[in-house]
């Protein structure tokens, strides 16, 4: 039994040194041809009731981090602290033991809902599988998570396909609440959705938090609404992440010159727009990543030492940790 | 759904009627001449006789309606007749007659339907039995040596004429082991148990014959639709949930994969009534297909007519039954 | 010793073997298979040769052909002839006697009327007969009494045994047909599946196309016969299984028409559960060689007798072709126990087999140069002969067929050995055989030098076959294509001696005739005879009593047939 002075101390989740390697195949004989580490020595944080926002490009790492931590993988490396418990080893009935305690939100709502299930059946298989209530308390559950994500209860025998987006993510959120989840992985949860819907979701999702007092790990590549909902923010490029911070100190002094250029196309708070950075070229393929920093390929700032040395994730105090050459451990 | 069912039939009927025309087309500007299997020794007149007793002499639209009405009303009304023992005209129903074997097209059809349903069916079956479970391992465990000897397995049953593994069988359990028989005794009766374990070695055979290259085809069916399935969102939703893996492949994936593999399965019911012409040739089953094969090589055009047309109207059939189990299926398809 | 004591084991077994088939049905049941299976169990709505043949399980005309080709009296007390006065002085009657205790199998007597009805049946316009031939110039059946018949015919027959003799064209029952004449015959399912017969069978269950299953007739005239209680007919497959289920599994006791590869045969067989036994009929595979001239050039005349072909009316040459050709290697390659060397064109019976004409057996290339040189051919620089410019070069024809393919390709070579030029063409089946007046491409239309088919006449009297070969017969325009002279053979001489044969009586006589005719075609430039073919079937090393029959229906004496125990 952990005293609640000590759990209040401990980060929900702590997330060190996971790595999630890929081999690739190909030809007739399906040899390997190489690896796409998609995610690569990721580490972090997340305090209990906190939102972190993860962000960066399509393709950088994002989702699999999200699902390497749920265990969605098996992993290739690394530790996954959830509640002090290392689940990175966990397999079968362990593993299934404390998947109620973490849950995801999925960016497809329609593809993430089994179409041939109805709305009321895909919210009670996790109930009836971990908790076997009776067909009342079954029933009084589903209602209840329907009432709080704003489902009609009368939607309940209805099929997926028969919802708009917008319902049909609030039905994936109410299937993700069902087991009373401590944390949950909300990976683009808006993005497929209409912009005058997402805010809906947005905010019942802060609700929500607020409610059930949730933990989120917030991905999404759209900067604004990570800013409006998270409190701290990592950005990762190519399978790392490359800066790590409290959210207003991130946005208005990023360090790390990716981070920069990110924040650079996103408009001020007060409408105010910075010089924008564009970046050159392309993400490298994750398949033969650069030499030394692997952003040198685009990065405005990039020199030397760049090319043949990987900057480290310095901790820079304040809660705030960047990997760049450029930005040295501040004098003691 | 019904609604729905019931317009389909009804547009069924002119295609149906083209269909037969076409059939009857063809069969007629194919070469085919009845007496042309009979022996040089018999004059011309003779063969000219009986081209006209078989009703060859007239046009060719008058002998298709004639068709058409013997097999569309006096077919029906006869089994109606038979059925009620009821008799609706005093003049007898002139049928669908055969002409090798001058006897009713449907008694022969019916005659031979015990048999087709019996091996050809049982193969059916038992191919999809054995295919789908192949099928779902083939995928969930993708590239494993499992998965690559499936798919040489039914690379081979697919590409291997059924008439070369039917000769094989024989001469491996007939010929040298002699274990089962080679020929089928279709004048088998089964009584008892000794009976009924005869009737069960004639039909391993030509059953396996089948059901390999059955279950080559659905099995690789099954596999694509599994994988396709098993990379979804909602596959990793429901392990997410914290699924057992067993519920995660057994009831999300497979309930979802098995919609376009059962619509497969049903689009190939009508050969199963078409016979496995090579299979039931080699084992000489007395089914459907080889009553076609000897009606086509006797240039029996009645036979092949009705037949032809038969397996025509269950394949529009059976496209109805695929499309309306796809939308008792499929929650997201419905037909109004 | 010991070989006493063998031998007087398998005596004991022989008795015990004749001693086991003296009592009707004791043998259990017997086998048989046709890859070809049964359509129908009248001859009359068929001329397939499985259907001839499983008809004749149950129905029997009044006299059937053994091996030999001689008749022997079923339904008849005995043959009619001249000297027993049952064919008449003028050859225009034949008075048939039923034996007086045969009976149907439903038990009553087999009377003059169903004889009538039979005629009435086959001859009826509307019915369709296939075996309307057989009744050919009959103008009138007629009952003296109960049971004697007379057929009356428009012309003097010298051989009047057409009408209800061999497989073709039995006795049914008139009851049982009664209301099948004409138009309705085909609508008689019944009658035409399970017919009431006299033979040693009768139906049970007829399964079209598939199986008959028969039983020992309780009414046939042999108490003591058939051995078998019950006879199954199987079909379906094809002949190589057919000859593998009597051969190597031993699933049946008989299999109908081998045909199938003689070394795969030979292979089956050394399974040592059967053997396999063959008979010869009539059937020639034979080379026709055109009198007239196929030339393209021609146009509407081409091959007919107005334009003589150039050089192959020459009988010499068609001799050195015939000689460069050697038989026994075709045979082997090809036929097998189904096939023997003849230089005949009527190679069956043996009594009316020639003698005469044994030069071609032996393949002699020096013979048949020294021929061609002789009448003046000369050999060329290309290694093709020439005469006044004309090179000796042949268009062979034939159907597309493995076994004839093989053929054309040996002679092609031969030919070329002795400086023919030959070029070789295949028709499909369809075509050639079709006689479809509009094609180029029918054996009859013949647009080629030489061209190779079989051909046989049913029963064992060649008059009509030989007929073919007078002047009259030649296939022409004004014809439209019809006509079996295919060689387009014109000879007044054997147009004369043709008409000879229609007065000659007696069957040596006839022989005699035959063999004059056969001599005067296989000697002129006409013809190459090339294989006698026979049928092969395969039979049960168990069962005895089988005499293959080429004259008759196979199953001709199933009556005789018995187990060997
Ligand atoms: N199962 C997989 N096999 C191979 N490569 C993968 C697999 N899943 C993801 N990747 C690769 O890993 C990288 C990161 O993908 P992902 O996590 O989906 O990116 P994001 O969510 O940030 O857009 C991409 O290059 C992707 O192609
Ligand atoms: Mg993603």
């Amino acid at each position: 039994m952990l005293s609640a002075a000590r759990a209040a101390r401990q980060p929900l989740l702590s997330v060190s040194g996971l790595r999630m390697h890929f081999p690739i195949f190909k030809g007739l004989l399906r040899r390997q041809v190489g690896t796409v580490k998609a995610v690569d020595d990721v580490g972090f944080d997340i305090a209990r009731g906190e939102v972190l926002g993860l962000v960066g490009e399509s393709g950088c790492g994002k989702s699999t981090t999200g699902r390497a931590i749920l265990r969605l993988y098996d992993i290739t490396s690394g530790r996954i602290e959830l509640e002090g418990e290392d689940i990175a080893p966990l397999s079968g009935a362990a593993l299934r033991a404390v998947r109620p305690r973490m849950q995801m939100i999925f960016q497809d709502p329609q593809a993430s809902l089994n179409p041939r299930m109805t709305v009321g059946s895909i919210i009670a298989e996790p109930l009836d599988e971990h908790l076997r209530p009776s067909r009342a308390e079954r029933r009084a559950r589903v209602f209840e998570l329907m009432d709080a994500v704003g489902l009609a209860r009368g939607f309940a025998n209805r099929y997926p396909h028969e919802f708009s987006g917008g319902q049909r993510q609030r039905i994936g959120i109410a299937r993700a609440l069902a087991l009373n989840p401590a944390f949950i992985v909300c990976d683009e949860p808006i993005a497929a959705l209409d912009v005058s819907i997402q805010a809906q979701v947005v905010n019942l999702l802060e609700d929500l938090r607020a409610a059930f007092g949730l933990t989120y790990l917030f991905i999404s590549h759209d900067l604004s609404m990570v800013r409006h909902l998270a409190d701290r923010v990592a950005v990762m490029y190519l399978g790392k992440i490359v800066e790590i911070a409290p959210r207003e100190a991130l946005y208005r002094f990023p360090l790390h010159p990716y981070t920069e250029a990110l924040i650079s196309a996103v408009p001020e708070a007060g409408g105010r727009r910075r010089a924008r950075i564009v970046l050159r070229g392309d993400v490298p393929s994750p398949l033969r990543p650069p030499s030394g920093c692997a952003f040198r390929t685009r990065c405005p700032k990039v020199f030397d030492r760049c090319h043949v040395e990987t900057p480290p994730l310095t901790d820079l105090g304040r809660g705030r940790r960047a990997a760049c050459h450029l930005v040295g451990r501040p004098p003691a | 759904m019904l609604a729905y069912a019931v317009r389909r039939l009804l547009f069924a009927i002119p295609t149906l009627l083209v269909i037969s025309f076409i059939i009857f087309l063809i069969l007629d500007l194919a070469p085919s001449d009845p007496t042309a299997n009979l022996p040089l020794t018999i004059p011309q007149d003779v063969r000219q006789q009986i081209r006209l007793s078989l009703g060859l002499g007239e046009p060719m639209h008058v002998r298709y309606l004639k068709w058409l009405y013997q097999f569309a009303v006096n077919e029906p009304m006869h089994a109606l007749e038979q059925l009620t023992g009821h008799h609706f005209s005093a003049t007898p129903r002139v049928r669908v007659l055969s002409w090798q074997t001058r006897s009713p097209v449907v008694d022969l059809i019916l005659q031979r339907l015990p048999q087709t349903l019996w091996v050809v069916g049982l193969s059916y079956v038992v191919g999809i039995l054995i295919a789908i479970p192949i099928g779902i391992v083939s995928a969930v465990r993708q590239y494993s040596w499992f998965d690559q000897i499936g798919t040489f397995v039914s690379m081979v049953g697919y590409s291997v004429p059924t008439f070369f593994t039917g000769l094989l069988m024989i001469m491996l359990f007939s010929v040298h082991l002699g274990w089962l028989p080679s020929i089928y005794d279709t004048n088998l009766r089964v009584t008892d148990v000794a009976s009924f374990w005869a009737q069960v070695k004639q039909m391993i055979m030509p059953v396996m014959v089948l059901a390999l290259f059955n279950a080559a085809q659905i099995s690789r069916y099954m596999r694509a639709s599994m994988l396709e399935n098993l990379t979804q969102d909602y596959v990793r939703t429901a392990r997410a949930k914290g699924m057992r893996e067993w519920v995660v492949v057994m009831v999300h994936v497979l309930r979802n994969s098995l919609i376009p593999v059962v619509t497969v399965i049903a689009l190939g019911v009508p050969q199963i009534f078409g016979g496995a012409i090579i299979t039931e040739q080699i084992f000489r089953v007395n089914g459907l297909g080889q009553l076609l094969i000897t009606g086509i090589q006797g240039a029996d055009i009645p036979l092949v007519q009705t037949l032809t047309f038969l397996f025509a109207a269950l394949i529009v059939l059976f496209n109805l039954i695929a499309d309306l189990l796809y939308g008792m299926l499929d929650p997201r398809i419905r037909y109004d | 010793m010991r070989l006493r004591h063998i031998l007087t084991g398998a005596s004991a077994a022989a008795l015990m073997a004749s001693a086991a088939h003296a009592e009707r049905g004791a043998d259990g049941q017997v086998n048989v298979l046709y890859y070809q299976a049964i359509s129908i169990m009248t001859p009359y709505l068929s001329s397939g040769t499985k259907d001839i043949d499983g008809a004749a399980l149950v129905l029997e005309p009044f006299a059937r052909f053994d091996p030999d080709g001689h008749l022997v009296p079923y339904i008849a007390q005995e043959i009619p002839t001249l000297e027993n006065g049952g064919i008449s002085e003028d050859l225009k009657s034949i008075t048939w006697k039923i034996k007086p205790d045969i009976l149907w199998s439903d038990g009553t007597p087999v009377t003059a009327a169903d004889a009538i009805f039979s005629w009435k049946y086959c001859t009826d316009p509307e019915g369709g007969c296939a075996q309307a031939p057989y009744y050919d110039d009959v103008t009138d059946v007629e009952a003296i009494d109960d049971k004697t018949v007379k057929v009356t015919f428009s012309v003097p027959k010298p051989y009047p045994y057409t009408a209800f003799v061999g497989a073709q064209s039995p006795i049914i029952q008139a009851k049982q047909f009664a209301d099948c004449l004409g138009a309705n015959a085909p609508s008689c399912t019944e009658a035409n599946t399970m017919p009431i017969g006299t033979g040693p069978f009768r139906v049970t269950d007829f399964k079209a196309n598939d199986v008959v299953t028969l039983e020992a007739n309780p009414n046939y005239r042999d108490p003591a016969k058939p051995a078998f209680a019950t006879l199954v007919l199987k079909g379906g497959g094809d002949a190589a299984s057919a000859a593998r289920a009597v051969l190597e599994t031993g699933e049946f006791d008989y299999a109908w028409n081998a045909q199938v590869e003689p070394e795969i045969l030979a292979q089956m067989a050394a399974a040592g559960k059967g053997e396999i036994i063959s008979a010869f009929g009539t059937l020639l595979e034979r080379l026709h060689v055109n009198q007239t001239d196929p030339a393209p050039a021609l146009g509407e005349e081409r091959s007919t007798v107005k334009h003589p072909h150039p050089f192959l009316t020459d009988p010499d040459v068609t001799k050195a072709l015939s000689l460069a050709i050697d038989r026994e290697i075709l045979v082997e390659t090809g036929y097998g126990e189904a096939g023997r060397p003849t230089c005949n064109l009527v190679p069956a019976p043996e009594y009316q087999n020639s003698p005469n004409n044994d030069w071609c057996l032996k393949q002699d290339l020096d013979q048949a140069n020294k021929l061609l040189d002789d009448a003046g051919w000369a050999m060329g620089a290309d290694g093709v002969r020439a005469k006044d410019g004309q090179r000796l070069s042949i268009l062979y024809q034939t159907s597309v067929n493995s076994v004839r393919q093989a053929a054309q390709a040996l002679i092609k070579q031969w030919w070329n050995e002795i400086g023919v030029e030959v070029e070789l063409r295949q028709i499909d089946p369809a075509v050639f055989f079709g006689g479809d007046p509009g094609s180029p491409d029918t054996l009859q239309k013949f647009y080629a030098d030489v061209e190779m088919y079989a051909d046989n006449f049913e029963g064992t009297d060649a008059e009509r076959y030989l007929g073919q070969w007078v002047c009259g017969e030649i296939p022409s325009p004004e014809t439209a294509w019809q006509g079996g002279n295919t060689s387009r053979f014109c000879d007044p001489a054997y147009d004369a001696a043709r008409a000879e044969m229609s007065t000659t009586t007696g069957d040596e006589d006839r022989a005699k005739m035959t063999i004059r005719l056969n001599d005067m075609i296989v000697n002129s430039a006409a013809i190459i005879p090339l294989i006698h073919r026979g049928r092969v079937s395969t039979k049960s090393k168990t069962l005895g009593g089988v005499e293959m029959n080429a004259f008759d229906s196979e199953l001709w004496n199933v009556a005789d047939w018995y187990r060997i125990k």
